[in-house]
């Protein structure tokens, strides 16, 4: 071949790879848009208003660098207080939350009638505006005595609790009502994965004289393992960032019990003067905070998940 | 050790009825092969004798004893699946070892057990990979050695060579003839390849949709068929099996005699058109168009070519008689047999 023919399929080559290049950048051009536009844009002046004394009207009233950082981790102690509090109803409502899906996928597993209607009924709170659900709930737990749960106590006899205005038993109500709303839902991802364990597997589980327990924990935990990871990580996600039911049904109080992370944010935010800056600090540290427990999650339990 | 035995059991899945008051004997340890083609109830059949597919109706008994809704934990039997049934989580050891813990066999004597039995299917280098990581072949052993290694009373086996190259698979039956010799358990083995089945069994079971058509050893299943299907089901090729009157006259590829003439003492003489002639090396096998029936031939004689004029003679003691539904008319089944064997002569 001669040299300028090389040349020539040569360019043609490079030509056809740039345009390659072009084509497959044009395609993820959209994503990258919208992933910049609502995404990165936001986090970046979230970042810069962290660095700013101000309010909603003027956020960059006067710049006083890590400031607020140093306001809200060494010298206040209500953000600590809320960390605390969203960590524990995290905690909690992960538990909980992973722990009754499997419960109720397991027993839904058949194929029976009942467990039809029951996916139904499991599934139904999802469908139901969380605002709608906590102002239900405020109705349920009203300490007057049109509540349902202390017209019920009443019937046995006893004394009338009011069960959002108690420290002890407010962040229980929130935990149990988002538990309640979002079962079903979970269940039912974990009872699609459950079904598509192949029914030989028990069968040869029986065979080689497992016990039902065992069975459960050798076999359909670890086979549910993928699912259960992803669950982890978005329930953890998402609990952290549990706002509206404690909007209505608590507003952070009695006291600062169950003051959590957002509701925080949204009060320094909106209600105070001059803190907006404070506010997007806590949300950077939100962000630091979960992506720290993603990583933490990642890391230690990855290599326990079965991948098919 | 055991014998088991199905009294008048029926399976049905909803209306279907897939097994109907069968009634079978599979001997304590013989090596018996259940054969049949796709959907006649042998999966079906073996998840009876394992406890995890339970009988409509009638009784299925060990050693005398019923076992009909026995937990399969307690039945001491191992069974094979045709699609594995492997723990994909767990590793080929864990796999192997899942039954030994269950039984709380201890530690020393699971790890020998183990190592053992990956030995004989040829896993020792695996045992710490996870299936998933495994070919079709490699994954059907490890179902093997699981089985295995419980050494149980019977041993039932769903086409566990089916997915394993062809030198493989005469390995690992030659390898599972052994191990029956030496444990001298119960084997049942499905299996819808009827090579594998005169290859390896004591007796065969020959299924039709879920009935039995013969039980027998493969020797008897070749020379004394009960019935056309079981005469056309083994063999390669089948038996010719062609009208005779109102009846039936079968005989075996392998038993004609080619020649261009009606040879003496053939009551069978008929003569035909060589439509194809395939050398198999010893033997040649040729397609013979002969009135409306195509017959097929194997013999040791080549000489004959394409579009060839052939007489086909057949012994009478290689002609098998069945009647208008297929069941065999042996001598002393009618009083008047020569009369059949006249007939064919036409
Ligand atoms: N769980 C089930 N539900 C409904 N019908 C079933 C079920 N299992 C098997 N059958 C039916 O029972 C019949 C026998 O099935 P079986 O699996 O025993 O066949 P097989 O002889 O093992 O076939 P193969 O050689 O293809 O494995 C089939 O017609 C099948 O459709
Ligand atoms: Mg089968």
């Amino acid at each position: 071949m001669s040299d300028v023919a090389m040349k020539q399929v040569f360019s043609q080559r490079r030509r056809r790879k740039y345009r390659n290049w072009l084509v497959s950048y044009a395609m993820v051009m959209p994503a990258i848009f919208f992933l910049i536009l609502f995404t990165l844009y936001p986090m970046a002046n979230l970042i810069q208003i962290s660095l700013f004394r101000g309010s909603a009207a003027n956020a960059y009233k006067s710049y006083i660098g890590l400031k607020n950082y140093e306001q809200l981790l060494f010298v206040r102690t209500d953000f600590w207080n809320s960390l605390k509090q969203t960590g524990i109803y995290t905690a909690v409502i992960v538990l909980l939350v992973l722990g009754l899906s499997v419960v109720f996928a397991v027993w839904m597993q058949d194929n029976r009638k009942l467990n039809s209607i029951a996916q139904t009924v499991f599934f139904t709170p999802h469908l139901v505006a969380s605002i709608s659900c906590a102002f239900i709930f405020q109705w349920l737990l009203s300490k007057e005595s049109s509540g349902l749960f202390n017209t019920v106590l009443r019937a046995f006899g006893l004394p009338s609790w009011n069960w959002l205005g108690e420290t002890s038993t407010a962040m229980g109500c929130i935990i149990f009502m988002n538990t309640w709303k979002s079962i079903g839902y979970y269940a039912l991802i974990i009872l699609s994965s459950l079904k598509s364990i192949p029914l030989e597997i028990y069968e040869a589980a029986r065979l080689d004289s497992s016990t039902k327990m065992r069975t459960f924990w050798k076999i359909t935990l670890p086979m549910l393992s993928p699912q259960l990871f992803m669950l982890l990580i978005t329930i953890t996600t998402g609990s952290f960032k549990v706002f509206d039911s404690v909007r209505i049904m608590t507003e952070g109080g009695p006291g600062n019990s169950t003051q959590m992370l957002c509701l925080y944010i949204y009060e320094y935010a909106f209600k105070r003067n001059n803190s907006l800056g404070m506010a997007s600090a806590a949300g950077v540290l939100l962000m630091v905070v979960l992506l720290l427990i993603t990583l933490l999650d990642f890391g230690s339990l990855e290599k326990k998940v079965h991948y098919q | 050790m055991a014998e088991i035995e199905f009294k008048k059991v029926t399976k049905a899945f909803g209306s279907n009825k897939v097994i109907e008051d069968l009634d079978l004997t599979i001997q304590d340890g013989k090596f018996t092969v259940l054969v049949g083609a796709s959907g006649c109830g042998k999966t079906t059949l073996l998840r009876m004798i394992a406890g995890i597919g339970p009988a409509t109706s009638g009784q299925v008994l060990m050693d005398g004893k019923d076992i009909t809704d026995l937990d399969p934990a307690k039945r001491d039997i191992a069974m094979v699946f045709q699609n594995y049934a492997i723990y994909p989580t767990m590793s080929v050891k864990e796999n192997i070892e899942f039954g030994l813990k269950n039984r709380k066999v201890p530690k020393e004597e699971r790890e020998k057990l183990i190592k053992e039995y990956a030995e004989v299917v040829g896993l020792s280098a695996y045992l710490d990979r996870k299936p998933g990581t495994l070919s079709g072949g490699q994954r059907q052993r490890i179902a093997l050695a699981r089985a295995m290694v419980k050494r149980p009373k019977v041993f039932l086996m769903d086409e566990p060579l089916s997915n394993l190259d062809a030198k493989l698979r005469v390995a690992m039956r030659t390898e599972l003839i052994e191990m029956h010799n030496r444990m001298q358990t119960t084997f049942i083995y499905v299996t819808h390849d009827q090579v594998e089945a005169m290859a390896m069994a004591d007796v065969i079971v020959l299924m039709d949709k879920g009935k039995i058509m013969q039980e027998a050893s493969p020797e008897v299943i070749y020379r004394d068929p009960n019935n056309v299907y079981t005469a056309q089901f083994i063999g390669t090729p089948p038996m010719n099996v062609i009208a005779l009157d109102d009846d039936k006259v079968g005989f075996r590829p392998e038993k004609i005699v080619l020649a261009d003439r009606k040879l003496d003492n053939m009551p069978f003489a008929r003569e035909g058109v060589v439509l194809t002639r395939e050398m198999l090396g010893s033997e040649t096998q040729y397609k013979v168009q002969m009135g409306a029936d195509t017959i097929m031939v194997k013999t040791p004689n080549d000489s004959y070519k394409y579009e060839d004029k052939v007489v086909m003679n057949v012994a009478a003691e290689d002609l098998y008689f069945f009647d208008a539904a297929g069941e065999r008319i042996r001598r002393g089944d009618v009083s008047n047999y020569d009369e059949y064997v006249r007939r064919v002569g036409g």
